[in-house]
């Protein structure tokens, strides 16, 4: 009985010091980096922390992929709650900072000797503002960015009377019109000039409504000051051009996302995308298959440069670290203009700088990957998000009302966009009390 | 002190369940009721709202429209199930051959993923693609909608749910239907009834217990609808798919509102013991 009794002892105790693992921080000084857990960016990890600890004796970094889940963002929440968050993570969505911000979880970086510095050589004073936290203090380095542009086939817009892609809505709707076909001949449209997700799920409108709405409004905000302030001419004119393209069967209601790809194989024209799509591109397009890139559209009177969305990840220091000096003077070093090259050539990842296009050190790379210099032009101009711990929720509610007024028209554009802001402005009321 | 190890030993082979009841249920259940009264992020500490998150469940018009929308999927999802296993169920109770292949093969369905099943039935529901509408337009019908319409969306959902479990009340009924006594039939035979009065005086009143089983399985796998809106049609078109638990699913993990959403499970739970009380009483005849 007695040895039974020390067995379930020990087996408590085993089980309470294997909860109690701090996420392999071994040594106080020691550093424990998460990176992304593509395949890329795994082997851009690896090189950096293996250079850093052959050149250092000061500290070691350990890297490991974020652990598989569902989404990363799951696997740090149930960090955060457990507190076996790392020391560094890489590739945190900007939208997703606020929250932990406010949730004190994250270091203020910018209490960081030097931290300041190095972000106004790295970036345009707009990109510090536009990650500085409601606090007023500012958690995350800018890294990475992967801006959304319209990429289109260019043997089928050279046939087109236009023979170059659209720049505005009206040429969009035009090209629309003489792309769309029916090839069967049994009365329904089969060939789309674009499409987009029409599923309600609130990230899908990063890749629609959201690029629009910054290349029409020059990168306006969708919330300030806990207040919506979308409710303008910019998000109504989307709206009315997204309506159009589905009223008039421009872009498919079905959702075409679980065929064989239907832009490599010829059924739409155009699409909203990132970069990742080159080496998709690349690796799956038939023989033949010519494509390229351009800014989203633009109303028609737009003046000015085309704004995007970034899709921003940056790098942040988790409250458990024990020494954040450490951890900033290892990303110091990892973000340098060489650890950018490294991201470049690794991963095809843009990283967030200024001289992104000026710097010779990254001339070689885009002479030898043209497509990525378009992007590096666009990266002048692109945009994270606000600064609020509901963003979900501010784009789940405009994605509800996208629904219901671009693809199914139950609602006029300025009566959706009116509705979306309401409700938005009534979630920060809620949040408040 | 003399420990009496007859007296403990009792108590030490039932504490490893109780360990696991304690863990895994008791805990659980209390601390979902605690968190209805409190709003938490996970992230930040919980914070005391008393009964707020009660009176957001009531004026919350898209929980309204999930419940809705998961008795729609009741409505058509149970008397089909019944129907088609029951029929099914009689001719495979007869004597067919390759009985053994077909009594396998209406089975099938119920052991494969419920995300490859719901996969294969978004590419037949395909609106320019899918098989569906390739036959209708074959026969000089129009395409159907089936998962882009919002009136139409909630049934193709439910007759995908149908063909993906009906195999398991197959065998449900073919047990039931094989415990009626064949004298029955006989006596039946003898007074001159149709094969339509057996069923119904018969086979029916005897395969009552089944009967209710099936109802109550169905309403309970019913009522946790989740993969088939989640994978095909995102909830959508126009919330016509959400359902009850996909809503919950969504507060909590999506916006991570863990004290609302333990608020709504609370309140589904309770929906679901009373919906089973009523059935209970309604559908179970006493002997």
């Amino acid at each position: 009985m007695l040895k039974t009794k020390s067995n379930i002892v020990f087996l408590l105790f085993l089980i309470i010091l294997i909860s109690c693992n701090s996420g392999g921080n071994k040594n106080g000084d020691d550093l424990v980096y998460w990176s992304s857990n593509n395949s890329y960016e795994i082997n851009y990890a690896r090189t950096t922390t293996q250079i850093w600890n052959k050149n250092n004796n000061q500290f070691k970094v350990s890297f490991q992929p974020v652990p598989e889940g569902q989404s990363s963002e799951e696997i740090i929440l149930a960090a955060v709650v457990g507190k076996t968050t790392p020391d560094i993570y890489s590739n945190m969505w900007q939208g997703d900072v606020e929250a932990y911000a406010q949730a004190g979880i994250l270091i203020p970086l910018d209490t960081l000797e030097g931290f300041m510095n190095f972000l106004y050589e790295r970036c345009d004073s707009s990109v510090v503002e536009e990650i500085r936290s409601l606090d007023g203090h500012i958690y995350q380095i800018p890294w990475k960015i992967n801006p959304i542009m319209l990429i289109y086939n260019e043997n089928l817009i050279n046939n087109l009377s236009l023979q170059r892609p659209p720049n505005n809505y009206s040429e969009f709707l035009s090209l629309s019109k003489e792309f769309q076909k029916d090839t069967d001949g049994d009365g329904y449209v089969d060939k789309w000039f674009g499409y987009a997700e029409v599923q309600v799920t609130w990230w899908q409108r990063f890749f629609d409504f959201y690029p629009l709405y910054l290349a029409s409004s020059g990168g306006a905000s969708l919330v300030k000051n806990k207040k919506a302030v979308f409710n303008n001419e910019h998000a109504i004119n989307v709206f009315k051009f997204l309506r159009n393209l589905y009223k008039k069967n421009y872009f498919s209601k079905e959702r075409l996302s679980a065929r064989q790809d239907v832009f490599l194989a010829s059924v739409i024209a155009t699409r909203f995308t990132g970069p990742w799509e080159i080496i998709h591109a690349d690796n799956f397009k038939p023989k033949g298959f010519e494509y390229n890139f351009a800014p989203m559209p633009v109303p028609n009177s737009h003046v000015g440069p085309i704004y995007t969305y970034g899709d921003p990840k940056n790098i942040v220091i988790f409250n458990t670290c024990k020494n954040p000096k450490n951890a900033w003077q290892y990303l110091k070093t990892m973000i340098t203009a060489e650890g950018d090259l490294e991201l470049l050539n690794i991963t095809n990842q843009l990283p967030r700088r200024k001289d992104l296009v000026k710097n010779k050190l990254f001339e070689k790379y885009f002479n030898k990957n043209p497509k990525m210099k378009t992007f590096a032009y666009q990266s002048k101009y692109v945009r994270g998000t606000d600064a609020s711990p509901v963003l979900k929720e501010v784009f789940d509610l405009i994605s509800q009302q996208y629904e219901a007024c671009v693809v199914y028209g139950t609602k006029t554009p300025e009566q959706a966009v009116h509705d979306a802001a309401d409700a938005v402005d009534l979630l920060f009321l809620t949040e408040q009390k | 002190m003399k420990i009496n190890k007859q007296k403990i030993l009792p108590y030490l082979l039932v504490s490893p369940y109780i360990f696991h009841f304690a863990l895994f249920i008791a805990f659980p259940v209390v601390f979902s009721v605690v968190l209805t009264f409190h709003k938490w992020n996970i992230i930040s500490p919980m914070e005391f709202i008393g009964i707020k998150n009660y009176v957001r469940l009531f004026n919350d018009k898209v929980f309204l429209k999930s419940m809705i929308n998961t008795l729609i999927f009741l409505a058509i999802h149970i008397p089909l199930q019944i129907i088609v296993a029951l029929f099914l169920a009689e001719v495979l109770n007869q004597k067919l051959k390759f009985q053994g292949f077909f009594r396998a093969a209406f089975f099938l369905p119920v052991i494969v993923s419920g995300v490859v099943v719901t996969i294969l039935w978004q590419q037949m529901f395909g609106f320019d693609t899918g098989l569906l509408n390739r036959i209708l337009v074959a026969i000089g019908l129009g395409k159907v909608g089936w998962l882009t319409d919002p009136d139409v969306a909630m049934t193709s959902i439910a007759v995908m749910a149908t063909w993906k479990n009906v195999g398991l009340y197959i065998v449900l009924f073919l047990v039931g239907l094989q415990t009626v006594p064949t004298h029955y039939y006989e006596a039946a035979d003898l007074e001159g009834a149709s094969r339509m009065q057996k069923f119904f005086k018969i086979t029916l009143p005897m395969i009552n217990p089944t009967i209710f089983m099936v109802v109550i399985l169905s309403t309970i796998g019913g009522f946790s609808l989740f993969i088939e809106p989640y994978i095909m049609t995102g909830w959508g078109p126009l919330n016509s798919t959400i359902s009850a638990v996909l809503y919950i699913y969504k507060q909590g993990f999506f916006y991570y509102h863990m004290g609302y959403a333990a608020t709504l499970g609370l309140f589904f739970a309770l929906i679901i013991f009373a919906v089973v009380i009523i059935q209970k009483r309604f559908v179970e005849v006493k002997d």
